[in-house]
C-alpha cells in the first residue's frame, strides 16, 4: 500500500435519507448531537459481542453489510445506512450527481431467497413508488415487493413459478 | 381413564419445547423427532427420547407427513401424540389415524375438528345454534329492491361486494336503505368495467372490529367452561403480532355473554380439549362468530398468566380421559399479560422474513416475565419454517403496568445475528392508541405511519460507528481490535483489504 496522501482531517457520514453527520479526525468517542456533545464507547465482550455504551446503557451494534464505502448498521435493531466520504469524494460526489439527475435505472433485487408467486407489472410499464412488482414467497410469507420509484419498468427478469435466490435481479426501472 | 406415559411431540420449535415442559412436570417420557434441517435444535434436548430421522430427500416435512409420524409413534412405543399447532394440529385423518393405530391423540375428537375446520359446515352448525354471525346473501343478488329486501335482514351497514372480485374494486359500504339504489347502481357498474361481470352480493359489514377470541377447554365427559378472552387486534395481513389477555373492550357482562356462545359452539360439536373460537367485536359491542380453532394457539400464555391454568397440562389430563376440576365459576382472571411475538422479520422492509443465525440472545430474567422460545445462541432461524425467534410474555396488575413492563422487558431483550420485530414493538408500547387500549384489527396497516421509531441521537451513534469503521479501515495504522464479523463471512473486499494491510 502507498502510504497516505495530505492527512484527511473530517469525514461525513451521509445517510439514505439525505442527512449529513461531519466528524472530525482522529476520531474520538463522541456524538454531536443539537449542538451538544456526548460520550460514546464501542466495546466487546463474550456475553454481548460488539456494542455501544451511551448514557450507561448497552446498545447491540451489528455490521449488516459493508460495500466499499457504504455501510448498513444496525444499531439497537433499527437499520441505518451510510456512506462515508472524505471531503474530496464529497466534492467529487456533488458533481456527479449534478449529471446523473436524470434517466439513471434503479435494479430490483430479491431480499430474500424464495418463490415468485406472480409478477404484478411487465416490460414497458408505468409503475409508481409504491406499487407491487412481484409476490414472492418466503417462509410461508408472501410478500409483496414494491417499487422504491416511480418509473418505467425496462426489464422483467423472473417469471411467476420460478425460484430465486437472494439478490437475484427481479426488475429493473428507470427512473422518471 | 388412562394415564399417558409416553407422549411423542409432533412438532418443533417453542412448542415442542412448551409441551415437553410440562410433560415432565408430569412425569411423563416425551420423544422429540430430529430432522435433517435442525439437527441440532434446542427442542431436542428436552426430549426424553430422541427419534432421529433421515429426512433430507423427503418431500414433505416429517410434521406433515401422517403415515410416517405414526409410524414413528409406534416404533417408539409412545401411548400419545401431541401435534402442537401448525403443521398437522388440525388434521381429522391425523386424529383419526392416531386413534385407529391406538394413539391418544391430545386435542378434539376427529369429528370435531373436520367440522369446524370446514367453513360451510361450521357456519351451519352456528346457524343452527343461533349463534350469531356476519349475514350474507347466499349468492349475487339481482336487483335493487332484491337488496334493499336483504339488507333489511342483515342490518346496515352492509357491504356490497363484486361476485367475481377482489381488491375493493366493485365494493360499496352502504349506511342506509336510502343510499342503497345509488350504491347498488355504482357497485354493480364499476363490478361489470373492472371484472366484465356486473354481479354483486351483500354482505354485513362490520365497522372497525376488534379480533377477539376465546379459550374453551372441555372435556370427554361433556363438561364445557370458557377461560376468557385474548384481545388480537394487533396484526398485519392476518397475522398476529401482539395478543393480550383479558381486553381492553370487555366488560364482565360482555365477557359472560361472548363465552357463553363460545361454549354454546363448542357444546355443537361435543369438543374436548382445549379450543379457541374466534369472533369479530363491533363498536357497538355486537360480536359476531368467524371460526373456532380445534388447536392450542401460539398466543395461550396470555391466558395461563392471568388465569394460572396450564393449557397444555389440561389438555394431556383430558386426554387421558380425566374429568375437568375446574368449574366455570372457578375461573378468576387475574392481572393483565401481554405478549409480542418476536419474530426474525425486517420491519423496516415491510416485515419481510428475515432469516439467520442467532448469534447472541438473552432475555430478562425477572418475575411477571416469561419466555417461551424455542432458540437459542448458534441456532439458526431457517427459511423452511415460521420465522419465530420467541414470545415475550409480560404480566402487571392491570394493563398500564403490563404496558410499562413490556416497555422495560422489551429493553431488556438482546439479540444478535438477525433482524427482529423489538423495534415495531418498543414502537408500539409508546404509541398513544396502543396505550388507549382503543385500536382495532386495522390499527397496524391504515393508522400506523411507521413501524419503528429511530432518534437522532440513534442515528447520529449509527453515523459514528459507519465513520470508525470506515477510519478503521482505510485510514488507521491501530486497530481496535473490534471484531464485528462475529462469525459471518468476510465479504472479498473485507477479507482483500484484511491481507493488504499485513
Amino acid at each position: 500500500m502507498t502510504p497516505q496522501k495530505p492527512a484527511i482531517k473530517k469525514l461525513y457520514a451521509l445517510s439514505n435519507e439525505g442527512r449529513k453527520f461531519p466528524f472530525v479526525l482522529p476520531l474520538k468517542n463522541v456524538i454531536r448531537v443539537n449542538g451538544r456533545d456526548y460520550s460514546v464507547e464501542l466495546r466487546e465482550d463474550e456475553k454481548y459481542g460488539v456494542h455501544v455504551l451511551w448514557k450507561n446503557r448497552r446498545y447491540p451494534v451489528e455490521i449488516v453489510r459493508t460495500k466499499q464505502n457504504r455501510y448498513e448498521i444496525l444499531f439497537n435493531d433499527i437499520s441505518h445506512t451510510f456512506t462515508v466520504e472524505t471531503p474530496v469524494s464529497m466534492q467529487r460526489r456533488k458533481v456527479l450527481g449534478a449529471g446523473r439527475k436524470k434517466n439513471s435505472s434503479l435494479v430490483v433485487r430479491a431480499p430474500m431467497p424464495g418463490k415468485i408467486i406472480d409478477v404484478m407489472t411487465r416490460d414497458g410499464a408505468e409503475v409508481v413508488r409504491g406499487e407491487a412488482l412481484v409476490i414472492l414467497e418466503a417462509m410461508k410469507m408472501q410478500n409483496e415487493i414494491q417499487s422504491v420509484v416511480s418509473g418505467t419498468v425496462t426489464r422483467i427478469g423472473v417469471k411467476a413459478g420460478q425460484n430465486v435466490m437472494k439478490d437475484d435481479i427481479l426488475a429493473e426501472i428507470t427512473v422518471k | 381413564m388412562k394415564k399417558l406415559k409416553r407422549i411423542l411431540i409432533a412438532n418443533r420449535g417453542e412448542i415442542a419445547v412448551r409441551i415437553m415442559r410440562t410433560a415432565r412436570k408430569m412425569g411423563i417420557e416425551t420423544v422429540a423427532v430430529r430432522t435433517a434441517v435442525e439437527p441440532d435444535a434446542m427442542y431436542l434436548s428436552f426430549a426424553d427420547i430422541i427419534h432421529e430421522e433421515d429426512d433430507e430427500m423427503a418431500e414433505i416435512p416429517v410434521f406433515l407427513d401422517v403415515e410416517k409420524l405414526i409410524s414413528i409413534a409406534l416404533k417408539t412405543k409412545c401411548d400419545s401424540v401431541h401435534p402442537g399447532y401448525g403443521f398437522l394440529a388440525e388434521n381429522a385423518w391425523f386424529a383419526e389415524k392416531c386413534r385407529d393405530n391406538k394413539i391418544i391423540f391430545v386435542g378434539p375428537s376427529p369429528d370435531a375438528i373436520y367440522k369446524m375446520g370446514n367453513k360451510p359446515v361450521a357456519r351451519q352448525i352456528a346457524m343452527k345454534h343461533k349463534i350469531p354471525m356476519a349475514m350474507g346473501t347466499p349468492g349475487s343478488v339481482a336487483s335493487e329492491d332484491e337488496a334493499v329486501r336483504h339488507a333489511a335482514r342483515i342490518g346496515y351497514p352492509v357491504i356490497i361486494k363484486a361476485a367475481s372480485g377482489g381488491g375493493g374494486r366493485g365494493m360499496r359500504i352502504v349506511r342506509q336503505e336510502s343510499e342503497m339504489e345509488k350504491m347498488f347502481i355504482l357497485a354493480s357498474r364499476e363490478a361489470e368495467k373492472a371484472f366484465n361481470d356486473p354481479s354483486v352480493f351483500i354482505e354485513k359489514y362490520i365497522e372497525n372490529p376488534k379480533h377477539i377470541e376465546f379459550q374453551i377447554l372441555g372435556d370427554t365427559l361433556g363438561n364445557i367452561i370458557h377461560l376468557g378472552e385474548r384481545e388480537c387486534s394487533i396484526q398485519r395481513k392476518h397475522q398476529k403480532l401482539l395478543e393480550e389477555a383479558p381486553s381492553p373492550a370487555l366488560d364482565d357482562e360482555l365477557r359472560a355473554k361472548m363465552g357463553e356462545t363460545a361454549v354454546k359452539i363448542a357444546r355443537a360439536v361435543g369438543y374436548y380439549s382445549a379450543g379457541t373460537v374466534e369472533f369479530l367485536l363491533d363498536s357497538d359491542r355486537n360480536f359476531y362468530f368467524m371460526e373456532m380453532n380445534t388447536r392450542i394457539q401460539v398466543e395461550h400464555p396470555v391466558t395461563e398468566m392471568i388465569t394460572g391454568i396450564d393449557l397444555i397440562e389440561q389438555q394431556i389430563r383430558i386426554a387421558s380421559g380425566e374429568e375437568l376440576s375446574i368449574r366455570q365459576e372457578d375461573v378468576r382472571l387475574t392481572g393483565w399479560a401481554i405478549e409480542c411475538r418476536i419474530n426474525a422479520e425486517d420491519v423496516q422492509a415491510g416485515f419481510a422474513p428475515a432469516p439467520g443465525r442467532i448469534e447472541k440472545i438473552s432475555f430478562p430474567d425477572e418475575p411477571g416475565v416469561r419466555v417461551d422460545t424455542g432458540v437459542r445462541a448458534g441456532s439458526s432461524i431457517v427459511a423452511s419454517y415460521d420465522s419465530m425467534i420467541a414470545k415475550l410474555i409480560v404480566t402487571g396488575k392491570d394493563r398500564h403496568e403490563a404496558v410499562i413492563n413490556t416497555k422495560k422487558a422489551l429493553d431488556k431483550v438482546w439479540i444478535k445475528g438477525t433482524k427482529t420485530t423489538l423495534p415495531f414493538f418498543r414502537m408500539l408500547m409508546r404509541n398513544h392508541v396502543f396505550q388507549a387500549g382503543t385500536f382495532t384489527t386495522a390499527f397496524i396497516e391504515k393508522d400506523l405511519e411507521k413501524y419503528h421509531n429511530s432518534s437522532e441521537y440513534e442515528e447520529s451513534i449509527a453515523a459514528w460507528i459507519a465513520t470508525k469503521l470506515f477510519v478503521e479501515e482505510n485510514l488507521s495504522e491501530t486497530k481496535s481490535g473490534i471484531n464485528f464479523e462475529q462469525g459471518r463471512e468476510l465479504t472479498p473486499w473485507l477479507l482483500r483489504k484484511r491481507l493488504t494491510q499485513f
